[in-house]
């Protein structure tokens, strides 16, 4: 659709993508390009080559800036609606259906009964619901009205805060690169397929993280957590991120000497329970109320993963019967304690060195070990380390495009059963294809051929499925399992990968930087960023 | 490459018509492939389509075979619709190859770039072959290959090449005059720099070239051709190919003159029933147009106050139209004069042919956009100052910003004019998307490649960076009717089926939108037209002058 999508929009064939050699066309800043110059991130001389920074440019040298924002949102939104052609999950399957109809069923629930017993039916699976004559309702009409929603909710919650995030994050930057990073996160593939071909309302979690985010860039910590509690009470999925952000802020806090510390966590506690408290009111007059709004946030009795997942159980379980081994109440404390010891060393040292950088990458482990080990996780929830991985796509070029093909990759089963083979192909290879020019000649040969390798490897794993479903019969499920055992291998290291850069590589390249303190001022904190890109570059 | 997103959407009836084609061409000895008629969509274009439908069908059968059954009618497996989707996209590769021909032919500067990106992006194409279904991209990649052809000299290829378009679509009858012409002129007769003068026409006759060009266009036509007429089945297929009894105009009018002649027509109805001015000008309506024309049936059209219009009406204002374009072209047959006659031509059987479909209006576009490439544009780093141009070769004309004008018009018009094969409202936000954000980025790079003259329209080189208009280069007038669109499109799209419901009414936002756009295409045909003879004109004055010394 397409794709009709910005990609190719940018004045160049595909063809010269991997080879830049169109340095003149990159090297003159129009004359509108404001701010410091287009240098300094984390890759060569600040210059992406890729077909979306190509669009970029060719936009401020036609000084089309005014509705570039108006072409993204276009654009972007063309894609997402051009996903929601496709079937969504659980379409016309009964008697399950899937979250499309839990969805519905919310909307009707929400709508229909009084606040309190909101959770006092079972929200999660529609089946005991049977008295609900529309059960399994489906008309073109409704997914309309669905797909828009999710659109509008999308457009009005994450988009603009992609938008404030790349321009805080990039503060001083060319505007070619904030519009480059601004697209790159639009189209990330993962979170376009879930929300608008499986059906979810994730957007609207991440993109309240992402507000808080923004939030703590700007050093407005009370927002920001007012925004992280919003996220919180819209899906309790957020809670992955909470470490991070309980670090940061707290680490924050420390460094303030002692009255400075109390005040401010006190000012940080107060907003929090106020938040939840008005969130959460109407359930909180009873005991009752909270257990049962408990146990359905946090479904303990649904066992140790659904389906098959790429974390590191289900990988497990190849090998070791874990659920046969232990009872459920052992698995609970054994996997929390694990999830603890996993977040535990980035959560140390965002306490540490409470820096915004330290931040994003604290997101991305912290969430990482959640979905690795703890309790009940889903397929989808990799779209939770996704997002701040995404965010790091300029100053990780190598690493961030590939941990999200991976994180598609992890859910294509998911898509297929569902019937979103194909936006699922699209929507990877337009991914790949944008993302490719990010390696850059600086990355080393080695780094390429394996990201060559592990893509062709998966796609070589995909393209057998499609030619021999099921090759040995004793195993039907043996593509799913491999693919979950892989993508769990593939994270793991990512985890690895991630705190090594959190923990070791941000503060060594800070101390070469020579600089001790790490909050204060965001000019502060950018002219550290400098520095450290000059001595690393 | 990436427009498998389009694809999802709903198939449409050239999508069974396809298939149906698929299924007869396979199935059937070829004897029976024009006689063939289980469904209403019998097979109607030339027979190298239907050999490459053949082809296509081997695959096809592979994927599922049901498909590739002649009476197995509205058959749309997921298997086939992903199938028939995926050979739209491959095949377009081809007019991806042309173009990557064009950029290394035409140069590889800012505007040729902005115009390859525009056409293979275009939101026609994308709406008519990946929404819509059909396999423009395909023929148009073929016309292009042609086209570049004749740019590097390469006549005789770029002759064959046409003749093997027109047999596999004869709808590029519409600009074979001036192919015809083209190569009979700069082919067939020997030229030097500048044109020969009558006496000499004799001496620079090269009849080889005559005989070679003549010989391949028949071995051509023979090839497609030859088969039928040893079978007696030409009637059969003129029959099928020409389906003049179809009517004026197509189930909704195209944007074309014939729209604004039905248009005069339902209001002088009006008049002439419901005011006494009827019977003052002596107006007689015809009871049986009543009820028939603008009900979006395919059938005969019927006018109820003005003339009815035939067949052979048609052909004779086509090529009036046609004529004065096709002398300047044979004055002096130069490539910039050869696109600029095929668009005129294009035009001209857009404008005044008989049952012509709104989607033919690709053709005005595609070769306008090829004769707009084939211009010396500025480079949109140089400055908005007059004296950075970009000129490396002295052959070539500057882009001129009539034809930027008359371009970005006709194109938004044409494109308009095709919402209504679209209705379904999940189909609206895209169709309604690509269009915009098409003509914003077009727009807006071609403003930035077109020279400012200095008492240009509306230039002023203190606007400041990043803050200027795409509508800054056209006129108040054109301005006016471009944004026009926007309340027009939200009647027609929003507003009238939420007073009149969805079914009365009906032919009302047809109408609007046919008219509307019909304005458009008139308006950028008359400005590219003026634009065309002017430059013509300028061209040919020196020389005459020469002559009378």
């Amino acid at each position: 659709m397409d794709k009709p999508s910005a990609q190719a929009r940018a004045p160049s064939s595909p063809l010269a993508l991997l080879t830049p050699k169109e340095t003149p066309l990159l090297a003159g800043p129009g004359s509108g390009s404001g701010g410091i110059g287009s240098g300094s991130g984390s890759n060569s001389n600040g210059k992406i080559h890729i077909p979306l920074a190509r669009y970029a440019t060719w936009i401020e040298d036609n000084q089309l800036k005014r509705y570039a924002p108006w072409l993204v949102i276009l654009v972007t939104g063309l894609v997402r609606w051009c996903v929601g052609f496709g079937p969504y999950s659980g379409y016309a399957t009964p008697p399950r259906f899937g979250d499309y109809e839990a969805q519905r069923h919310w909307m009707e629930l929400t709508l229909h009964r009084p606040v309190r017993e909101w959770y006092c039916g079972n929200l999660i699976n529609p089946e005991w619901y049977a008295w609900k004559t529309s059960r399994g309702y489906e008309s073109a009409e409704a997914k309309e009205f669905m797909r828009i929603s999710v659109l509008v909710f999308e457009l009005v919650v994450y988009t603009s805060s992609v938008v404030v995030f790349t321009r805080r994050w990039l503060v001083n930057k060319a505007w070619i690169r904030q519009h480059t990073l601004l697209l790159l996160i639009l189209l990330q593939p993962g979170l376009i397929l879930i929300d608008h071909g499986h059906f979810q309302y994730n957007a609207v979690m991440l993109g309240l993280t992402v507000w808080a985010v923004n939030c703590f860039l700007a050093d407005q910590d009370v927002l920001g957590s007012v925004f992280f509690c919003l996220a919180l009470s819209f899906k309790q999925m957020a809670l992955y991120y909470s470490p991070a952000v309980f670090g940061y802020l707290l680490g924050k806090s420390l460094r303030l000497g002692v009255i400075g510390c109390l005040w401010k966590l006190i000012k940080l506690g107060v907003t929090v329970v106020a938040t939840l408290g008005i969130m959460f009111a109407p359930w909180l007059q009873s005991k009752d109320d909270i257990l049962q709004v408990a146990q359905r946030i946090f479904p303990v009795f649904r066992g140790l993963y659904e389906d098959k997942v790429a974390n590191i159980w289900c990988a497990l379980n190849v090998a070791i019967k874990l659920r046969d081994l232990f009872d459920i109440q052992t698995l609970v404390r054994f996997s929390t304690l694990a999830t603890l010891a996993a977040f535990l060393p980035s959560c140390i040292a965002l306490i540490a060195r409470p820096t915004k950088r330290g931040l994003i990458y604290g997101l991305a482990n912290s969430s990482l070990s959640f979905f690795l080990l703890s309790f009940q996780v889903h397929e989808k929830s990799i779209l939770l380390p996704a997002l701040p991985v995404t965010l790091l796509i300029v100053d990780e070029p190598v690493v961030a495009p590939w941990f999200v093909s991976l994180a598609c990759f992890s859910m294509y089963p998911l898509l297929y059963r569902e019937g979103l083979a194909m936006p699922y192909l699209a929507m990877v290879g337009l991914w790949i294809w944008l993302t490719a020019g990010l390696c850059t000649r600086r990355v080393s040969s080695t780094v390429k051929w394996l990201a060559v390798v592990a893509h062709v490897g998966l796609a070589g794993l995909q393209l057998a499925e499609w030619v021999a479903p099921t090759p040995l019969p004793r195993y039907p499920d043996l593509y799913a399992v491999l693919n979950a055992v892989l993508s769990a291998g593939g994270f793991t290291a990512y985890w690895v990968y991630f705190n090594w850069r959190q923990i070791i590589w941000l503060p060594s390249a800070r101390a070469l930087s020579s600089s001790t303190t790490s909050s204060g001022s965001r000019r502060q904190m950018l002219h550290q960023q400098q520095q450290v890109k000059t001595k690393t570059a | 490459m990436k427009k498998k997103g389009d694809s999802k959407a709903f198939h449409s009836t050239d999508f069974e018509v396809h298939r149906n084609w698929l299924a007869i061409t396979h199935s059937l000895p070829i004897s029976k492939w024009y006689i063939e008629d289980t469904s209403e969509w019998t097979l109607d274009y030339p027979p190298f389509f239907a050999w490459f439908e053949k082809l296509l069908s081997f695959f096809g059968a592979m994927v599922d075979p049901a498909m590739v059954q002649v009476d197995n009618l509205e058959h749309a497996s997921t298997a086939t619709v992903y199938f028939q989707r995926s050979t739209v996209i491959v095949s377009e590769l081809v007019l991806f190859w042309a173009l990557q021909r064009m950029l290394a032919v035409m140069g590889n500067r800012p505007l040729q770039k902005l115009i390859n990106w525009s056409l293979f992006l275009n939101p026609g194409l994308l709406m008519v072959d990946n929404m819509h279904f059909q396999y423009n991209g395909f023929l148009y990649g073929i016309l292009i290959h042609s086209l570049v052809d004749a740019k590097q000299g390469k006549l005789l290829r770029s002759g064959i090449l046409f003749a093997v378009l027109l047999n596999f679509k004869h709808i590029f009858l519409y600009i074979a005059p001036s192919y015809f012409v083209f190569l009979l002129r700069a082919y067939c007769f020997e030229n030097s720099e500048n044109s020969i003068r009558a006496r000499s026409w004799i001496s620079a006759f090269r009849p080889t070239r005559l005989i070679i060009l003549g010989l391949s266009v028949v071995a051509v036509f023979a090839l497609s051709l030859g088969p039928f007429v040893a079978m007696h089945q030409i009637p059969q297929l003129v029959t099928r190919l020409f389906p003049f009894k179809r009517g004026l105009t197509h189930s909704y009018w195209a944007a074309n003159l014939w729209a604004l002649y039905s248009f005069v027509d339902r209001l002088l109805i009006l008049v002439a029933s419901k005011t006494p001015l009827g019977k003052l000008w002596n107006l007689s309506v015809d009871p049986s147009a009543l009820s028939a024309t603008t009900r979006g049936l395919v059938g005969d059209t019927a006018f109820g106050v003005l003339p009815a219009v035939t067949a052979q009406h048609t052909l004779m204002v086509t090529v009036a139209l046609m004529l004065p374009s096709l002398v300047v072209l044979f004055r002096r047959p130069t490539f910039d004069r050869f696109v600029g006659s095929l668009t005129l031509s294009a035009f001209a059987s857009f404008l005044a042919g008989w049952h012509v479909h709104e989607k033919a209006i690709l053709l005005v576009t595609v070769v306008m956009s090829v004769a707009l490439a084939n211009k010396v544009g500025t480079s949109p780093n140089a400055g908005a100052g007059a004296g950075a141009l970009a000129r490396e070769n002295g052959q070539q004309q500057m882009l001129s910003q009539r034809d930027v004008r008359a371009f970005l018009i006709v194109s938004l018009a044409g494109y308009v004019g095709l919402w209504p094969l679209f209705f379904t409202r999940a189909e609206t936000p895209i169709k309604v998307g690509i269009t915009v954000a098409w003509f914003v980025l077009v727009a807006g790079g071609l403003e930035q490649c077109t020279p400012r003259q200095a008492n240009g329209v509306g230039a002023s080189p203190s606007i400041a960076a990043g803050s200027r208009s795409v509508l800054r280069q056209l006129t108040v007038l054109e301005q006016m009717y471009v944004v026009g669109f926007v309340p027009v499109q939200a009647y027609v799209l929003a507003v009238h089926g939420w007073v009149f419901g969805e079914d009365r009414m009906a032919f009302l936002p047809l109408m609007i939108t046919s008219v509307y756009c019909a304005a458009g295409v008139v308006y950028g045909w008359l400005l590219y037209s003026y634009a065309f003879m002017e430059s013509g004109m300028q061209a040919d004055k020196p020389k005459s002058k020469k002559k009378t010394r």
